[in-house]
């Protein structure tokens, strides 16, 4: 039986995330979209919604905090990735003590996006 | 009233103590504030590798980053090679004037590059097709070549900087060597019986110097133990053409740290190692001058770098066990059975 595609999000106002994240994440054969501004992220979630957001926590209009809790007040099982720049233990914590699934310091690695993307599609299926 | 005499006479004692110290044996105490800074030169030195070698691995292209990323390593590296500036000039202050210029100058670099006042970039990258085109990875490929490019003239780039900067501070350590033995002698400071060594313990004698010789094994510094290990009769060889003369060498030790070097006025031989088993404090650094044939004392593994006045090589970033037996290895090629 061919398995499921997941549906992924991705924001960050660097243009340059998007672009690259795009194409390394559909290698795996799932759906991306990415998004530079956080208010066009949520008008398209709440068109249809994705089962995996990675959003950048920095962002002139909407940080990825408020991103966090809006597209969880949408979807809770949505898994929530974080990216930052500025990875700090408080960062993380604020992240993850308001549901984030877990988050990522750049510069990264896609393939280490991808273990946690696969850790977040583990627990969706379950 | 009778407190007020106890504080005071307190105080008296204090100062008759500090008095005692600092008029005893203040060349000594700066010898060893020399070794500290010189060691801190180094730590600095070594942090404007780590960041080199981290833009060298990002901009390979495997890595999401974003500008701020490649903002931030100029801000670290600018600021690394202050604080590099900084302890060559604690070490040499007449040297303040011309290193600080050229730092000026590698700051305003590193404003043109964050302002991305950058004309070299397209021609970076038509050299290099491996650097993707992304105006981020065009950034970093412009201070990786501030870093480390060719260097049109001396210190253009930052590494180039930093060696011509070790170069000028070594140039000069070395020439106090005469004076440094009469330093020691002065201050009581002898060679264990049988040893070509005058052995300083870091912290204990930069306070008070001991009047008795330290054999190599009284201090506990385990870099100086690994080198001795396998070196004949605790010596080491004279490094010199005429093989018959007896060197003179200084060892300042601590638990971790060593710093050693000859003590000849037409030789220059320094060797800095920390060995605590945690792998990203330890290291090797080596200066040879011109007169020393490295190629028969470094082990594999050394980085190496030619200057007009010698060769600077170095090992880090390795297992401690690597940078353990390459000590046991350079002490038995430094034996005067091997030489």
């Amino acid at each position: 039986m061919e398995e499921q595609k997941l549906k992924i999000m991705v924001i960050d106002d660097e243009n340059i995330v998007g672009k690259r994240l795009k194409p390394a994440l559909e290698k795996t054969g799932d759906i991306v979209e990415t998004f530079e501004e956080g208010e066009k992220a949520l008008a398209r979630f709440d068109k249809e919604p994705f089962d995996i957001v990675v959003t950048d926590i920095r962002m002139e209009k909407i940080n990825g905090i408020e991103i966090l809790e809006r597209i969880l007040a949408k979807s809770s099982r949505t898994k929530v990735i974080i990216i930052t720049g500025y990875a700090t233990v408080e960062v993380a914590r604020e992240a993850l003590s308001k549901g984030a699934f877990d988050f990522i310091a750049k510069p990264f690695k896609p393939d280490d996006l991808r273990a946690i993307i696969a850790r977040a599609s583990k627990e969706l299926k379950s | 009233m009778h407190c007020r005499a106890v504080y005071g006479e307190m105080i008296m004692r204090i100062l008759e103590k500090f008095k005692k110290i600092t008029h005893k044996e203040p060349g000594i105490r700066d010898f060893c504030i020399q070794t500290i800074r010189f060691r801190k030169l180094l730590e600095n030195a070594r942090g404007l590798l780590a960041l080199l070698a981290d833009g060298n691995e990002k901009v390979l292209g495997e890595y999401i980053l974003d500008r701020h990323y490649v903002t931030s390593l100029i801000d670290s590296s600018v600021e690394r090679l202050g604080m590099m500036i900084y302890d060559a000039c604690v070490l040499v202050p007449e040297f303040g004037e011309t290193l600080y210029t050229q730092y000026d100058r590698h700051k305003r670099r590193a404003g043109e590059l964050i302002s991305q006042n950058s004309p070299s970039a397209t021609k970076d990258m038509e050299a290099n097709t491996n650097i993707s085109s992304d105006p981020e990875y065009r950034l970093l490929s412009d201070v990786l070549t501030w870093l480390n490019g060719e260097p049109s003239d001396p210190g253009s780039t930052v590494i180039d900087f930093m060696k011509q900067t070790f170069v000028r501070v070594l140039k000069h350590i070395d020439t106090g060597n005469n004076s440094t033995i009469e330093l020691l002698l002065s201050n009581n400071v002898s060679k264990a019986p049988g040893s070509n060594m005058f052995l300083l313990d870091l912290w204990e004698d930069a306070v008070v110097p001991s009047v008795k010789p330290h054999s190599p094994y009284a201090i506990n510094c385990i870099p100086l133990k690994l080198l001795l290990m396998d070196a004949d009769g605790d010596n080491l060889s004279p490094l010199l053409d005429d093989k018959n003369k007896t060197a003179t060498w200084v060892a300042t030790a601590s638990e971790y740290q060593l710093s050693l070097k000859i003590l000849e006025p037409d030789c220059s031989f320094h060797l800095e190692a920390t060995v605590s088993r945690h792998e990203p404090s330890d290291f090797i650094f080596i200066f040879a001058d011109t007169t020393i044939n490295t190629e028969n004392i470094l082990p594999q593994g050394f980085h190496t770098e030619i200057t007009n006045y010698g060769q600077l090589a170095w090992k880090l970033d390795t297992a401690s066990k690597d940078i353990e037996d390459s000590l046991i290895s350079i002490g038995r090629n430094l034996s005067p059975k091997t030489v």
